[in-house]
């Protein structure tokens, strides 16, 4: 509740405030001019991301988490660990709804080692609770960087060729004490065609530009939490396929929902494959996903089949991937004052204020920056092609 | 027999077994024990397969020594030579001591790591009560798949070996405490003694040396800190303290360093100097001469900080980097302690050249390169945009049909009046309601939960372990699949076999049983469908090869 009165002033007034005056305040701060520049690098990656290009949809993505004495610090609320690992909570379930043929695992460093908290899997409910538990590690030495990726690199070396292989790194220390040269480590790295990127959160290191830079990956420092939480988000998007990424033909299975009752003839109740483990949660039911190969039952989906070892997906979750597949066109920007029309969005009805607006080509709606970001970021199409096309 | 290359470690004569008079000889893999006057021995021993040893206590007038081996069955030596009886059964025991170590490593490791795993997961130790103990599968096949499974993904294993970094704090974290009464704590851990080995070795020679024998390790560590050694006014006076020597050491390895110089060929060492520009921006106002003779007390302390600090930055280093017998590559900023002055001439231009251009080039102001993206190449697009076609000509109405029955029922729709008395009778309107309340024919989706309460929780329980027993079977027959070698065929025929006797043994009775308690439900159905499966993939990769021979 009491969001909503300042998220009318952001509306209405706040970021003209801070971009228009674009000089120091009195106290010197460069406040505005940085929240510009963070704004600039939002639309050029909206405009950039435009081409066809090949992306890595299986991934097999590692986080590793920092827990040196370093997150103990307080300047993210409540401390740094609490904060992050509420983040990464809201990354993991938005990774895994984009990329649902995906992986992740999570590994933890601290005390000059590291260790694995969750093994690769495809299930989001298992890094959540795993995530809960880890606020109440104890966070005390120094983060190994060499240790952390050696214990990813030991898992994703397996992985097939056409997956991409990832590594995302928190690291909030500014030191990292290895046991060997971790120069090695990056040749080890590029060989092994595995991206690593780094979000810091402290400042910058040159050894994480390095390690970033060779292996292809990103590297950013945040400023604060809501620019942590985007630039987690950025990950989510499946990265581009390099060159040398081989690609083939996966073998999926599309089963069908059965669903049955006590009164058909061949009723029979079965006992779901990926329950049998835990100790709550198996129950016998009638319908459920069946295998077509082997016939073993599942509950949910997207699965990898444990006893025979095919991926089973919905066509939904295939479907998911479509507008990269077909990305909306980038809208062309024009300054406000050559509109002829009123002077107001398309989308949102709202007063144009800015400074430039954004057409879409081809049905030539207005839109304002808020809307032209949700609709290049979440909606993936244009409500004016979309309302102009449906009348018969 | 005894094989005639064999060691012989210990020969101990008038050993008694069984009550027979004879010889015992210790080899290096396994003891033996010959009776008097034969040539061969009538006990022997690996110590591979000895789990322990025992010996009587000191009072008993028998002097006898035990092995028991992992079978539980234990061999007795009893020691009868009347002067040196003890002396020899302590001789052979403490070999024996040496020895057995050594082996039981080996044998021991696999069989707790099996023990370890049963304990840990229940759900193991039902497959293999199942699997194994009913003799569905051999005891070989099941660890052969488990532990070959479980060896990609070894967690605590792999946890120990990791290897730790030595952080260059660590002398200063160890961060003593007052204890109120005047006098200091240390807190140690295991970390901290390891760093302290690793970075400086003298520490760690003095300590093989002197502990257990001379001094415990707290005493030990006592004498460490309050030695002048660990602080930082390090003034040799030439005490009776064990750590001078490690100073002396410390003092040569650092003049040695200095010697070697530096790989980079853009610093030059010696040049390094404090100058001053003017008073205030330097030391001080009148420039020290350098000569030893006029250098006060404070110079001296500083230059011996300084010192120490170089010397313990230059050693933690050195023990990180001192795992590798392959020289820093030249693109790497590593530190001095490495190459030797032999090489340095020769790598010494292209390292000049790389460290040039490092100075001269700022990645950071150039423009950003971006990986090469790869285009994406699509084909036939309208595919995506519906499901796929049929190849066949079917019944199909178009778009165009749809849009014209629709305009169609609009248009007779608007002349429609309700008539409710002559729509339903009575009787029909009931039952249909009937049938849509929950409950009734149409409405069977509720009753999903009941099928947990009519079936007892015991058949239940006794249902999933089948179920896991025949995924864990399931699981390795598909994985045969696609087969290429001809271990795999064979793997897949023993598999099907393996899992036709599975149904026979295990699925049959369990049916059997729930049948004698009336339990009407096909619960065994489900599985009987997925060994059908099975079967019929088995049957089909049969009927292939046949047709590929002939």
């Amino acid at each position: 509740m009491d969001e909503e009165p300042e998220r009318t002033k952001r509306w209405e007034g706040g970021y003209e405030r801070t971009w228009e005056v674009l000089k120091e305040d009195e106290s010197g701060s460069l406040k505005a001019s940085v929240e510009e520049i963070l704004f600039q690098s939002k639309r050029k990656r909206v405009t950039e991301s435009h081409g066809q290009v090949r992306l890595g949809m299986m991934r097999h993505l590692h986080l590793v988490v920092d827990c040196s004495r370093s997150m103990e610090d307080k300047d993210l609320k409540p401390n740094r660990l609490t904060s992050s690992l509420k983040l990464i909570e809201s990354f993991v379930k938005e990774y895994f709804d984009q990329n649902p043929i995906s992986q992740l695992g999570i590994i933890t460093t601290k005390n000059k080692r590291a260790e694995k908290l969750t093994d690769l899997a495809g299930n989001p409910k298992k890094h959540i609770v795993a995530l809960k538990k880890a606020v109440n590690t104890v966070c005390v030495g120094e983060p190994s960087l060499y240790n952390s990726l050696n214990l990813a690199i030991q898992t994703l070396k397996h992985m097939p060729g056409h997956t991409s292989r990832e590594i995302l790194v928190i690291l909030s220390s500014l030191t990292t004490c290895d046991p060997a040269n971790i120069c090695e480590l990056i040749k080890t790295l590029k060989a092994l065609k595995v991206r690593v990127s780094v979000i810091g959160l402290s400042a910058e290191v040159r050894v994480c530009t390095v390690l970033t830079r060779e292996t292809g990956g990103s590297y950013h420092v945040i400023l604060d939490e809501s620019h942590f939480k985007e630039l987690l988000m950025l990950h989510v998007k499946p990265p581009p396929a390099g060159s040398s990424s081989e690609c083939s033909l996966i073998r999926m299975g599309f089963p069908q929902h059965i669903i049955a009752s006590l009164t058909d003839q061949d009723a029979r109740p079965s006992f779901s494959m990926s329950h049998l483990d835990s100790s709550s949660g198996a129950q016998l039911s009638l319908g459920g996903y069946f295998c077509p190969q082997c016939h073993s039952k599942y509950t949910e989906l997207p699965v990898e089949c444990k006893v025979c070892g095919l991926t089973l997906v919905s066509a939904p979750h295939l479907a998911r991937s479509f507008h990269h597949l077909f990305p909306l066109q980038a809208f062309t920007e024009s300054p406000t004052q050559q509109l002829q029309t009123d002077r107001f969005c398309q989308a949102c009805q709202g007063e144009l204020k800015d400074k430039s607006v954004f057409v879409c080509p081809s049905c030539c709606s207005v839109f304002c920056v808020d809307c032209d970001l949700f609709i290049h970021d979440m909606l993936h199409c244009c409500p004016g092609c979309m309302h102009s096309q449906s009348a018969p | 027999m005894a094989a005639l290359s064999e060691e012989v470690l210990l020969v101990v004569k008038k050993v008694r077994q069984k009550k027979q008079d004879g010889t015992l000889y210790l080899m290096a893999e396994r003891i033996a024990w010959g009776p008097e006057g034969k040539d061969r021995f009538t006990v022997s021993h690996l110590y591979a397969d000895t789990r322990c040893q025992k010996i009587s206590p000191d009072g008993k007038s028998k002097i006898q020594l035990q092995l028991v081996l992992h079978t539980g069955e234990s061999t007795t030596f009893h020691f009868s030579n009347d002067s040196s009886a003890l002396k020899d059964r302590d001789a052979a025991k403490e070999l024996l001591q040496q020895l057995l170590p050594k082996f039981k490593k080996k044998a021991n490791k696999e069989l707790e790591e099996k023990n370890r795993m049963l304990q840990e997961d229940p759900v193991l130790f039902q497959l293999y009560k199942d699997l194994v103990v009913s003799q569905v599968i051999s005891a070989d096949e099941f660890w052969a798949n488990r532990l070959g499974d479980t060896n990609h993904a070894d967690p605590s294993s792999s946890n120990n070996k990791q290897e730790v970094g030595i952080s260059g704090a660590f002398l200063a974290d160890i961060r003593p405490q007052t204890d109120g009464c005047n006098g200091l704590r240390y807190n140690l851990t295991a970390d901290i003694i390891e760093s302290i080995f690793r970075t400086y070795p003298t520490v760690k020679e003095k300590y093989c040396e002197n502990v257990p024998h001379n001094l415990t390790e707290k005493e030990f560590w006592t004498r460490f800190f309050q030695s002048h050694y660990f602080h930082r006014d390090r003034i040799n006076t030439g005490t009776q303290d064990i750590f001078s020597e490690c100073a002396k050491q410390d003092e040569k390895g650092l003049k040695s360093m200095v010697v070697q110089g530096v790989k980079n060929p853009l610093v030059d060492l010696l040049m390094l100097e404090d100058k001053t520009l003017d008073e205030g921006y330097g030391i001080y106002a009148t420039l020290p001469s350098t000569s030893n003779s006029n250098r006060s007390v404070k110079e001296s302390s500083n230059s011996a900080i300084i010192k120490r600090f170089n010397h313990h930055s230059a050693m933690v280093l050195a023990a990180g980097a001192g795992k590798r017998e392959t020289p820093a590559d030249q693109a790497s900023e590593t530190s001095s302690t490495d190459g030797n002055s032999r090489d340095s001439d020769f790598f010494q231009p292209a390292v000049k050249k790389v460290k040039l251009k490092e100075a001269i080039e700022y990645e950071d102001l150039q423009r950003e390169n971006r990986p090469k993206t790869v285009a994406l190449n699509l084909k036939k697009l309208d595919r995506y945009a519906h499901g796929p076609v049929p190849l066949q000509s079917q019944q199909y109405t178009t778009s165009q049909d749809i849009i014209n029955s629709v305009n169609y029922i609009q248009h007779e729709m608007v002349n429609y009046k309700p008539n409710l008395t002559q729509v339903l009778s009575s009787t029909t309107a009931s039952s249909a309601i009937a049938a849509l309340s929950s409950g009734g024919v149409l409405m069977q989706a509720a009753t999903q939960q009941a099928i947990n309460q009519m079936i007892p929780s015991e058949v239940q329980g006794e249902l999933k372990h089948l179920y896991a027993a025949a995924g864990e079977l399931l699981r390795h027959f598909w994985s045969c699949f696609p087969v290429n070698t001809p271990f795999m065929e064979e793997k897949v025929t023993k598999m099907k076999s393996n899992l036709e006797r599975f149904q026979m043994t295990k699925l049959c009775p369990f049916q059997e049983k729930i049948q004698r308690q009336y339990l009407s439900t096909n619960l065994t159905g489900h599985l009987e469908q997925m060994l059908q499966t099975a079967y019929s993939k088995f049957h089909i990769w049969q009927t292939r090869r046949m047709l590929r021979k002939t």
